[in-house]
């Protein structure tokens, strides 16, 4: 069977799964502008984070591209950048000018030229009523998978997650790719252990030495910090839920890539390429960091397998949760969309995979997510490699 | 005992080479986990020597201290002690090779 979806096709190519304006905070201090506002007018998402200021160069480049990629994003329809002053290396204009390349509406607001917090309120609550006047009016259209950008990512991971959720993934990850749709898988931490099957998996050895290269500088930095790795990864909870060394997570972890060829190596928040196939971001296996920089990379949708359960949720990547741990799914069904246990049962693992596909094609055609629905906008959160300065 | 306590208890080996069993649900020493191998008709049986929480892993046979911990095919890690078939196996008697910070200089 064909698997299709109906979105939103956007004038660069990309189909969105939303049409949400996109309420973009470009420094800490346009954040509260951004969450009223968003509070006030339906369809708009705020995107707020503590950065964007006293960055060293490289962080602050980190910053601007992933605030950029949630521009780009498909899932936005419209796109107003926020900023409260002038932001060397971050400036709102700036922001604006490269997502515009997408030939989707974008608009400024500056707080200082409106004439303070109150104006500038005013400036993007008319913007936010004009821009849903302008885009709500776009109809859905069917595509096909190859249409698909699938975000792919785990937590709270316990020793049902590499033997159920993950496998379930991987089995959507496999069915996507084959297709000609893209996967973007990263949790760079969670590849330490599993370098054999990156270098027999890779497509080319440019490719597989890239990925290599974000394994090593990540376990050199663990290393340099004197301790051992252990209760960060695995965290506490990861140990409860019974497993014991960072390899045993790893491998657990990539059985979301199923057995679909790896086809490039990207850097955190990097724009995902046209290739079909699964991509790999280099990010750290903190969940809301990671899926930011995943969402940055274009993906319209994510399912994020947990063991624990999980509230996790990304404010414009449409993120839907799922478990293989029965008694988490009874604790935490408020914010998880799928239950994959009866793996455990006699369910199998197409079976499960076949319920995971069709409850994310119902999502890509507009089905809210339980967190979706609960505004869980909790999961924005830009990666860092230095301190503030 | 509960109809619940009285089914069976059991284990999944994820790869044949493996020799960890995880077990499936919470278990009892002196209970029998009848042990599923992946590609495997035939189950094993294995007795557990510890009380061990829903999820976690036990020994598929004697393991000696420094060996490797297979589970998926592959090591993760080694063992920091002896362990017995049947037995516990996670952070009080496995080490991981890898982030070691604190082996480090």
């Amino acid at each position: 069977m064909e698997h299709r979806f109906n979105g939103y096709v956007r004038d660069d190519g990309q189909v969105g799964i939303r049409n949400h304006i996109l309420l973009l905070s470009a420094t800490l201090y346009a954040n509260s502008t951004c969450e009223r506002v968003a509070h006030t007018v339906q369809n708009t998402i705020p995107i707020v984070h503590p950065l964007g200021r006293c960055q060293i160069a490289p962080d602050l480049e980190q910053t601007f591209r992933t605030l950029v990629g949630h521009g780009v994003n498909p899932n936005a329809g419209a796109v107003v950048v926020v900023d409260h002053f002038k932001e060397a290396g971050c400036e709102a204009e700036t922001i604006a000018h490269e997502i515009a390349k997408t030939g989707k509406p974008v608009e400024v607001v500056n707080i200082r030229r409106s004439g303070g917090a109150i104006q500038a309120t005013m400036e993007l609550t008319k913007h936010a009523v004009a821009l849903n006047r302008e885009i709500t009016g776009q109809r859905r259209e069917e595509v096909g998978l190859d249409a698909l950008v699938y975000g792919i990512n785990c937590g709270t991971s316990d020793v049902t997650s590499g033997l159920a959720q993950n496998r379930v993934v991987g089995w959507v990850t496999d069915r996507v790719v084959e297709a000609g749709g893209r996967v973007i898988g990263a949790e760079t931490t969670e590849m330490m252990g599993g370098e054999d099957q990156i270098r027999a998996r890779a497509t080319s050895s440019e490719v597989a030495e890239r990925i290599l290269g974000y394994v090593h500088r990540r376990e050199q930095e663990i290393l340099a910090t004197g301790v051992d790795l252990r209760g960060s990864q695995p965290t506490g909870d990861n140990m409860a839920g019974g497993l014991s060394t960072i390899e045993e997570k790893s491998l657990g972890a990539m059985m979301k890539w199923g057995s679909a060829p790896i086809v490039g190596a990207l850097d955190y928040a990097q724009r995902v390429g046209t290739e079909s196939g699964l991509w790999l971001m280099d990010t750290p296996g903190h969940g809301g960091e990671s899926i930011t920089g995943i969402a940055a990379g274009g993906a319209q949708v994510m399912s994020f397998a947990t063991g624990g359960g999980h509230t996790i949720n990304h404010p414009l990547m449409i993120t839907m949760r799922l478990t293989g741990n029965r008694e988490s799914w009874q604790h935490m069904q408020e914010t998880t969309e799928l239950d994959v246990s009866g793996i455990f049962d006699d369910e199998s693992l197409e079976e499960a995979g076949e319920r995971l596909l069709a409850e994310v094609l119902a999502i890509c055609d507009g089905r809210m997510t339980k967190a979706e629905a609960l505004r869980e906008w909790n999961a924005f959160a830009i990666t860092r490699n230095g301190p503030s300065v | 005992m509960t109809q619940e306590t009285q089914a069976q208890l059991r284990g999944l080996v994820v790869h044949p080479e493996d020799n960890v069993v995880n077990l499936v649900g919470p278990g009892e020493a002196g209970r029998t986990v009848h042990c599923v191998v992946e590609g495997r008709d035939e189950a094993e049986q294995i007795e557990l020597r510890d009380d061990i929480p829903s999820n976690h892993k036990l020994a598929r046979r004697d393991i000696a201290v420094g060996e490797a911990i297979v589970k998926y095919g592959l090591s993760i890690g080694k063992a920091s002690a002896a362990i017995d078939r049947g037995e516990h196996v996670h952070v009080h008697n496995i080490e991981s090779n890898r982030g070691r910070g604190d082996l480090q200089g």
